[in-house]
């Protein structure tokens, strides 16, 4: 059913003509008001209200009580701040995640995409990293990845001791750990929505394949991934946006933005600013940025489902 | 060849099961372990098993308090938005009043936005109300993030319910309240359990609202007190792991029982 | 707009549902098992706010002491039920710090005006700072001089006439080594390390021998702003040409950062020498330091409470305890590191502003003051405290030490914000590896000006004060 046919036919319901007056409408739809309005205010509070005031602060410097008007300067101190390019930049190179996650998960998808014993409980157990905090799960990572930790003693053991790092001490491994915690927390998320997707795709279309000869990874190539096509981009676009958007706990947790920023990211270096030092402008300035890259983020994501609604008629 | 690739992905699998679950047994291991034999062998089973730190957290953290707040906290952010959000949903899809598509392509927007952005305004709106430091504060936020999502899907799920349905109760002339109650809402039961848990689990394991607007020690979510006495343990790791279990017990035993409703509701965003 | 995203879409959740079919029975189990954990939990009497409306005074105190004299909190947490014993319309909730909240928990209080009526900070700039800016309540407006007399170290504190905190305990910051460890490589086991050659021959011969020379920990900065406040330090001839650096007066702050860069070249090189363990980035401050009492590492910085803490472990006889070995050519490089670390303070929000000030005062009284010292074997910042009964051999030569001299302890001196954003990461810099000298005084600088320019306000009262 589309909004159309609803339309049309709560209109006839009421046997009102389709074309009624401005006025007459408005009065049938007053209950409707009534019903959306506890959550207009509530998003013109959290939302309306915060985009407003976020601007706003961005303009000034100074703590709370102390505020004075600096204009556009706290904008140019962002960009020539090397912590906020750092932060900004480790939030990009999480977006790396994005495809390992994707990929991996995939494979996994198509490769469990038949019946058999433990399918369930395998997926179920994959899933479970997903729904765990992330508070807690860091703690548990901290231990397991720190230098000398017990991921290093196990390479040792495995006669792998060239592989042993400072996981989480290591500026130029900080970032590639706190995207493996990321990994692992997501990849269960991807298995189930898309071992959903491919169990949805028609059986015929597979069978017919098989019947032409087609081989296993042909089957996976030509027919299943194009079908799930749509799902695998909204899955792409959903976890890009978590790793811009929503890492503070996994980098607050495993490192606290170390080594010397080292793995801080957009959300850590507001945090720090805004509440640890109480720079609550400079940290102001930061989330309009951030504001500004999920936005493009959050456009990719309407016009991707606009185009799929289309292709779908 | 057939057997062959059987029995690889039955290996695959199990690895992967082994990943998934490791740093999940290496807490409880640990947690069960005394502060000398962790140090002499971090990684063994514990063989000598205590509950000393499940003990200790519990009398000497107040770690069920936190519990307290995070779950006072979470049923009535997720009951609130859920209950507005089904009626904005109600509206929307059974309306036809202007604005009702703008609200619903707005919630898809607003599904996205980062709530760091959000955290400043939301902080000194918090401080010069004086509701700073109190449950209330992150109630409030909380709700206003549940929002976007919940509307969002409850729209999905009311646009598949036979038009026939509504129909006849329009002819009879119901009035839309009754409609709701006793048309719309005993058939959502499952999909709104669904919403619930998908609500629930992000208001429990959020840290980063919780942190800055909960700062004294006995208005703290539970996620907000484990980072916080992250540091003060740290040299404890059998102490800090039984917390950190005890932290996802509930959410673990939920996710036992529950399975369908989680990865229904999680992976409800996907696609529509 | 249409619900159909996706070709196909009408049987996915369908599909989803099959998936992860379970039987009714379960459910119906969960929602009961799930439903009476609920309840218990919400059954559980809320401590600490249910009494509120009645007419007891209640303080909240937000207590740091643990990391410097393991103990503290416990002596403490008995100091609090003797007085609300005695006092029974009082009550105090402790809520202990650690080394990363301490700062930042008191700076988000200090902007909503909520939180503790009574706060833990390390002395001077972390407590005057927030005092300047209106969120501390001098404790000597409160208190008779009669009381306060008796406080030691008081001038850690003290603007304009006022103290603004009280001081609980004395501590200083000695080079402990293991005994056991300098014989297996062939040391002197008695000799402690007092010049620089010294101290790296030593490193060395440890090294050679496959013992971790230090053992210390930098995952929170801590080792980095130790180094900062013990040899920086011995760089300076006074104490302005730090505060009028970072204030910018003059050339000072290129001079500052010069000496800086020369202390952050001779840090570089104690890491990439081996000299430290090697897992420093990724261990706290007190994560490093128990490498020291499970043998692990043969020297560390630390406080006394911890070495009177680890003799217990690895035996008092192991462990020897002198200054840091002197590696600066400053006038102040002969100083020691003893400060009263930490102090307690009234907060300007504070409801019962006397009855806050009477508990602190009672912490000094002479039995809580020897409690503190049999208890944890700290020395207490009072004058009372008769000294001379320290009888282990350990303490005396600790107690020596602290009161050999004058004494600096130089991370008070900078502004919690410079010391959180560019003391502690430009000490990560060095200690990972991943920045020169260079670039971490180019990291000071850059804290400066972000400071100067985000807090005009404190950077105005930093100003005053360091000229006053």
């Amino acid at each position: 059913m589309n909004s159309e046919i609803l339309t049309q036919s709560s209109t006839n319901a009421e046997g009102q003509p389709a074309s009624a007056t401005k006025r007459g409408r408005r009065r049938r739809n007053l209950w409707a008001y009534g019903y959306m309005s506890p959550v207009l205010v509530a998003l013109a509070v959290v939302f309306g209200y915060s985009f407003v005031e976020v601007v706003h602060y961005s303009f000034y410097a100074g703590g709370v009580g102390q505020l004075t008007y600096v204009g556009t300067s706290n904008y140019h101190e962002l960009f020539a701040d090397p912590q906020f390019i750092t932060s900004m930049f480790n939030n990009f190179k999480l977006l790396f995640t994005v495809p390992v996650v994707t990929i991996l998960a995939l494979a996994l998808a198509l490769m469990i995409n038949t019946t058999f014993r433990g399918v369930r409980q395998y997926r179920a157990i994959v899933f479970l990293p997903y729904i765990l905090p992330a508070t807690a799960m860091g703690l548990s990572f901290s231990y397991l990845l720190q230098g000398n930790g017990v991921l290093d003693s196990l390479l040792k053991n495995l006669d792998l001791s060239f592989l042993i790092h400072d996981w989480l001490g290591s500026p130029s491994w900080v970032m590639f750990s706190i995207g493996s915690v990321i990994v692992w927390q997501q990849f269960g998320f991807g298995v189930v929505v898309f071992s959903a997707a491919l169990l949805a795709v028609p059986g015929e279309t597979i069978e017919a394949a098989r019947i032409d000869g087609a081989s296993w990874w042909i089957v996976q190539r030509k027919i299943l991934i194009p079908q799930i096509r749509r799902i695998i981009e909204f899955f792409v676009i959903l976890q890009a946006i978590i790793v811009l958007s929503s890492v503070f706990t996994y980098v607050y947790v495993l490192t606290g933005g170390g080594p010397a920023y080292s793995s801080s990211v957009m959300e850590f270096f507001i945090y720090q600013n805004g509440f640890e030092n109480g720079s609550i402008g400079i940290a102001s300035a930061a989330a309009v940025v951030l504001l500004g890259i999920a936005s493009v983020l959050i456009a990719i994501y309407i016009w991707a489902r606009a185009r799929a609604a289309k292709e779908a008629g | 060849m057939q057997h062959l690739r059987n029995v690889l992905r039955q290996l695959v699998l199990i690895a992967l099961s082994v990943i998934s679950l490791y740093p999940v047994w290496f807490m409880l291991s640990t947690a069960l372990k005394s502060t000398h034999y962790y140090t002499m062998n971090p990684t063994g089973i514990p063989y000598h098993v205590t509950f000393s730190n499940f003990r200790a957290v519990l009398s000497d953290w107040p770690l069920l308090l936190w519990m307290r707040n995070s779950l006072i906290v979470t049923v009535v952010a997720v009951s609130v938005s859920t209950l507005i959000s089904i009626m904005a949903a109600f509206a929307i899809v059974f309306s036809q009043a202007h604005g009702r598509e703008s609200l619903f392509r707005s919630s898809i927007a607003l599904m996205a936005i980062p709530p760091v952005a959000l955290l400043i305004p939301m902080y000194m709106l918090m401080v010069n109300t004086h509701l700073i430091n109190s449950l209330p504060s992150v109630m409030i936020f909380y709700t206003g993030l549940l929002i976007p999502f919940s509307i969002f899907f409850f729209v999905n799920f009311f646009r598949e319910i036979p038009l026939e349905l509504v129909e006849a109760a329009y002819v009879d002339g119901a009035p839309h309240r009754r409609i709701l109650r006793s048309i719309i809402l005993p058939i959502s039961g499952a999909s709104t359990v669904t919403l619930v848990i998908v609500n629930a689990i992000f208001v429990w394991n959020e840290l980063l609202v919780a942190l800055v607007f909960l700062q004294s020690n006995s208005s703290r979510t539970l996620m907000a007190g484990l980072a916080l006495y992250q540091g003060r343990y740290v040299t404890n790791e059998p102490l800090l792991m039984a917390a950190a279990f005890l932290s996802i017990l509930p959410l673990g035993v939920l996710y036992i029982f529950g399975q369908r409703f989680f990865v229904r509701g999680l992976t409800a965003g996907m696609g529509k | 707009m249409n619900r159909k995203v996706l070709s196909g879409d009408a049987s996915a959740s369908t599909s989803l549902r099959s998936l992860f079919k379970r039987h009714i029975t379960k459910n119906v189990l969960a929602m009961v098992c799930v439903f009476s954990m609920l309840l218990s939990v919400m059954a559980l009497p809320v401590s600490g706010t249910a009494g509120a409306a009645s007419k007891k005074t209640n303080i909240t105190y937000w207590f740091w002491g643990e990391s410097d004299i393991p103990g503290m909190t416990k002596w403490m947490q008995q100091r609090i039920a003797t007085y609300e014993k005695a006092n029974p319309d009082v009550t105090v909730t402790l809520v202990p710090q650690s080394n990363s909240t301490i700062i930042p928990s008191f700076t988000l209080a200090a902007q909503s005006k909520t939180g503790p009526d009574i706060d833990t900070q390390w002395a001077t700039l972390p407590t005057l700072q927030p005092a300047l800016g209106g969120a501390v309540t001098p404790i000597s407006d409160y208190l008779p001089k009669s009381d306060t007399s008796h406080w030691l170290n008081t001038n850690e504190n003290t603007y304009k006439g006022k103290i603004y905190a009280m001081p609980l305990y004395l501590i200083g910051v000695p080079l402990v080594w293991n005994k056991k460890l300098f014989k297996e490589a062939g040391l002197n086991p008695n000799t402690a390390p007092t010049t620089w050659t010294e101290f790296l021959a030593d490193c060395k011969a440890l090294k050679a021998h496959g013992i971790t020379p230090i053992g210390m920990g930098n995952k929170d900065g801590y080792f980095g702003a130790w180094m900062f406040a013990i040899y920086e330090k011995q760089e300076l001839n006074t104490l302005s040409q730090l505060t009028e650096g970072v204030a910018g007066k003059g050339n000072a702050e290129t001079k500052m950062l010069a000496s800086l860069k020369t202390m952050y070249t001779m840090f570089q090189g104690l890491i990439k020498d081996g000299y430290v363990n090697s897992n420093v980035e990724s261990l706290s401050l007190n994560q490093g330091w128990q490498l020291f009492p499970q043998g692990k590492a043969a020297m560390s910085l630390t406080t006394d409470g911890n070495v009177l803490s680890w003799a217990k472990s690895i035996g008092e006889s192991n462990i020897g305890v002198t200054k840091p070995p002197i590696w600066g050519k400053g006038a102040l490089a002969s100083t020691y590191d003893v400060t009263q670390s930490s102090d307690e303070f009234i907060t300007s929000w504070s409801k019962n502003k006397q009855a806050d000030a009477n508990f602190l005062e009672w912490l000094h009284e002479p039995v809580n003051m020897v409690a503190l010292n049999k208890e944890t074997g700290a020395f207490p910042a009072d004058n009372q405290f008769p000294a001379k009964d320290i009888t282990d051999p350990l303490a005396r030569s600790l107690d020596k030490l602290d009161t050999s001299g004058s004494s600096i302890w130089l991370e008070n001196y900078i502004p919690p914000q410079i010391d959180a954003d560019a003391d502690i990461p430009a000490g990560q810099l060095i200690t990972s590896g991943s920045g020169t000298p260079a670039q971490a005084v180019a990291l000071w600088s850059q804290q400066f000006q972000l400071w100067r320019t985000q807090q005009p306000t404190q950077f105005a009262q930093f100003k005053t004060w360091a000229a006053g």
